[in-house]
């Protein structure tokens, strides 16, 4: 019987990362690690993505930034961050004596930006991967790398050319085939996909005739999004043979069953964390016996095997 | 960016609803038992609480503490908009998700004369406040000895609301021994007029030069009128009172890590940023806060 056994719950990524645990936090929900260092075990996750980091300071958008809608919430917070000088002086010292992986979220508004911040970051230690944000809709003027397979492969190729770390290429679901841009950053030298990043979506006040977005347009997050997440993840199994890493409305272990057996190799947890900082290692504690419910002795055993 | 307290004793619970009591027009008072936030909350920090187990309304609320024992906490809720509507159905023995406690709080220096300033739902605040600075209860575990002196020889509360049935907890304050300013936009109750004008009676009646203290809660328009109220005043009078706002900036996680709840906050070189509201406030000094 399996359930008599150690359950495995590593994870592969690239010849290089092995995340301890396949519940890992998403880019922008998650603050740093001094916030939730509060109210969890941060070290015990299989990994952490701190809020996508630029080449400069960035204020980020008017309020209001988030509105919520039914079962989930827009937002367009405008890539609020303190820099990469900001990051390595002020937040990068609290991960380090942190146990997970830290994967670091990039983005910006030229491949030559990405390459930049890459050089940088692969000399500082204590980073284990990178995940590139392709893709983040709330940044006016901003060019967008995930929406046309050629600009996505391109990017990823140069930063490919950059760096040893494990890179993660995190795509948007506002595309209409994203199978062929996984593809394309699959051929580029991604070593993961992660999918997905919010849906453009808009909310409106009928009665004062205005968008309740000071941004107008946000990104939808949160339980409203799973079955396009899961569509995503099914596309995008099916497309590469590199880890996909399925991120989209997960607030249970039972999302978390659903995004492996569709075949996401791992998991991120995003809007959940803000209606419960427990979470994320609530439903790791849960993760070996939703396993052994499969009789499955590793999490490897159970990924993309819908029958 | 402001060093995190590391504090321990944050509590995420599902706590069971004690009790529910009107307080006036569409506002109730809701007790919930959670002994570790309750003992723990300070006067001006905050709980976030949702209906468990609904997807719908989805994130968390900020309520600030209306009251606390050993055991429950009290907030007072204005039936507003989605999460509201749910709580109004909350019976002894349901459910609530809540985490705390959350925030900075006021300073609670000690003062002759606090002077408090609410509008609307803003006053929720205020009662422990009351109660704290008048040596009647304290708040925040071990904070203080039992039978410390009162921080304060006065305390008033400039009340604003729509109309007369709008006030909350009137009798609450009176039992407190606050002394009591009201205003309505209809003149219903109190005098007709803004809460505003009520503050200014009070700036001009006591003329010591020190020993008055302000603080505000209330909606973001209001808030900035006492601002410029006592900025104005202390300029004309050669006065220093200080000034503490809390903010009632919308939130979705309440602790620090979705970046929704910024206002812009004047930094030490006299330009502003961004500042997140569940973290570095919800309570800021007066001049601090950059209005729109
Ligand atoms: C620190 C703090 C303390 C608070 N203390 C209290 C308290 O003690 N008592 C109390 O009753 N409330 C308090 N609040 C307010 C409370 O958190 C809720 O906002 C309030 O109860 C309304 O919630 P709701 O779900 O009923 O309304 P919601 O359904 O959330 O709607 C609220 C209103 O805001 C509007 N709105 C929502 N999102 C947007 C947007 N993006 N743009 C424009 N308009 C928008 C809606 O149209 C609606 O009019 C506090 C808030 C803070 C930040
Ligand atoms: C408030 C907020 C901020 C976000 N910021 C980022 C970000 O900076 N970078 C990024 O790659 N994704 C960001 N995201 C997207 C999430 O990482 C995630 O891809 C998305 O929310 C879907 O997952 P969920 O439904 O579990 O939240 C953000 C999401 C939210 C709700
Ligand atoms: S409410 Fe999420 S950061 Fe303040």
């Amino acid at each position: 019987m399996a359930g008599d056994h150690e359950i495995d719950l590593r994870v592969q990524i690239g010849s290089s990362l092995t995340l301890p645990n396949p519940i890992l936090v998403a880019s922008g929900t998650f603050g740093y690690a001094q916030e939730m260092s509060r109210w969890v075990d941060v070290g015990r996750l299989g990994g952490m993505i701190p809020k996508t980091i630029t080449p400069f300071h960035r204020p980020g958008n008017s309020p209001w930034r988030t509105v919520e809608t039914a079962a989930g919430m827009l937002n367009a917070i405008g890539l609020d961050n303190d820099g990469i000088d900001g990051f390595l002086t002020q937040h990068l010292p609290h991960f380090l004596p942190l146990a997970c992986p830290l994967i670091v979220s990039i983005a910006g508004a030229s491949p030559d930006d990405y390459v930049q911040m890459t050089r940088r970051l692969s000399c500082e230690p204590g980073i284990s991967a990178l995940e590139l944000n392709l893709s983040c809709p709330n940044v006016a003027g901003g060019v967008d790398f995930g929406i046309e397979p050629n600009t996505g492969s391109r990017l990823v190729e140069q930063v490919r050319a950059a760096t040893q770390l494990p890179l993660m290429a995190k795509l948007t679901p506002n595309v209409s085939n994203i199978a062929d841009i996984a593809r394309a950053a699959e051929d580029a030298g991604a070593d993961g996909i992660s999918v997905i990043n919010t849906l453009l979506a808009m909310a409106v006040d009928w009665r004062k005739r205005k968008p309740m977005l000071g941004n107008v347009l946000g990104g939808l997050s949160g339980p409203a999004i799973k079955p396009v997440a899961l569509r995503c993840v099914y596309q995008v199994a099916k497309a590469v043979s590199i880890p996909v890493i399925g991120i989209g409305g997960i607030a249970s272990i039972d999302d978390v069953m659903e995004f492996l057996v569709t075949g996401a190799s791992a998991v991120q947890i995003g809007t959940a964390n803000f209606l419960d900082p427990t979470l994320s290692l609530r439903i790791l504690d849960d993760l070996p016996n939703a396993l052994r419910y499969l009789g499955a002795r590793s999490v490897a055993e159970v990924v993309g095997t819908l029958q | 960016m402001a060093e995190l307290s590391s504090c321990p004793g944050y509590h995420y619970r599902a706590a069971q609803v004690v009790q529910q009591v009107s307080l006036g027009k569409d506002t109730y008072r809701l007790r919930i038992q959670c002994p570790q936030i309750a003992r723990a909350i300070r006067v001006g920090q905050f709980v976030m609480v949702r209906v468990h187990g609904l997807q719908d309304p989805l994130l968390g609320r900020a309520f600030a503490i209306y009251d606390t024992d050993e055991d429950c906490l009290d907030i007072a809720y204005l039936v507003h908009g989605k999460m509201t509507h749910q709580f109004e159905l909350l019976r002894p023995g349901d459910q609530v998700d809540i985490w705390g406690p959350l925030g900075n709080g006021f300073s609670m220096a000690p003062t002759d004369h606090l002077v408090m300033v609410a509008g609307g739902i803003g006053q929720t605040p205020f009662l422990a406040m009351a109660q704290h600075y008048l040596g009647r209860r304290r708040y925040g575990a071990a904070e203080m000895p039992a039978d410390a002196e009162p921080l304060a020889n006065r305390v008033t509360l400039c009340y604003g609301a729509r109309n007369a049935e709008y006030f909350a907890g009137l009798d609450d304050f009176r039992t407190a021994a606050v002394e009591l300013r009201l205003t309505t936009d209809d003149g219903s109750l109190g005098e007709k007029g803004l809460v505003t004008d009520a503050l200014q009676r009070v700036l001009d009646e006591n003329t010591r030069a020190d020993g008055l203290r302000v603080c505000a809660c209330g909606p973001e328009r209001m808030l900035a009128s006492v601002c410029e109220l006592v900025r104005s005043h202390n300029l004309n009078t050669d006065r220093r009172i200080p000034l503490e706002v809390s903010l009632e900036t919308p939130m979705a996680c309440g602790i620090g890590i979705c970046f929704s709840c910024v206002a812009k906050i004047r930094q030490l070189d006299g330009s502003w940023d961004y500042r997140r509201t569940c973290i570095e406030g919800p309570v800021f000094c007066g001049e601090a806060i950059v209005w729109d």
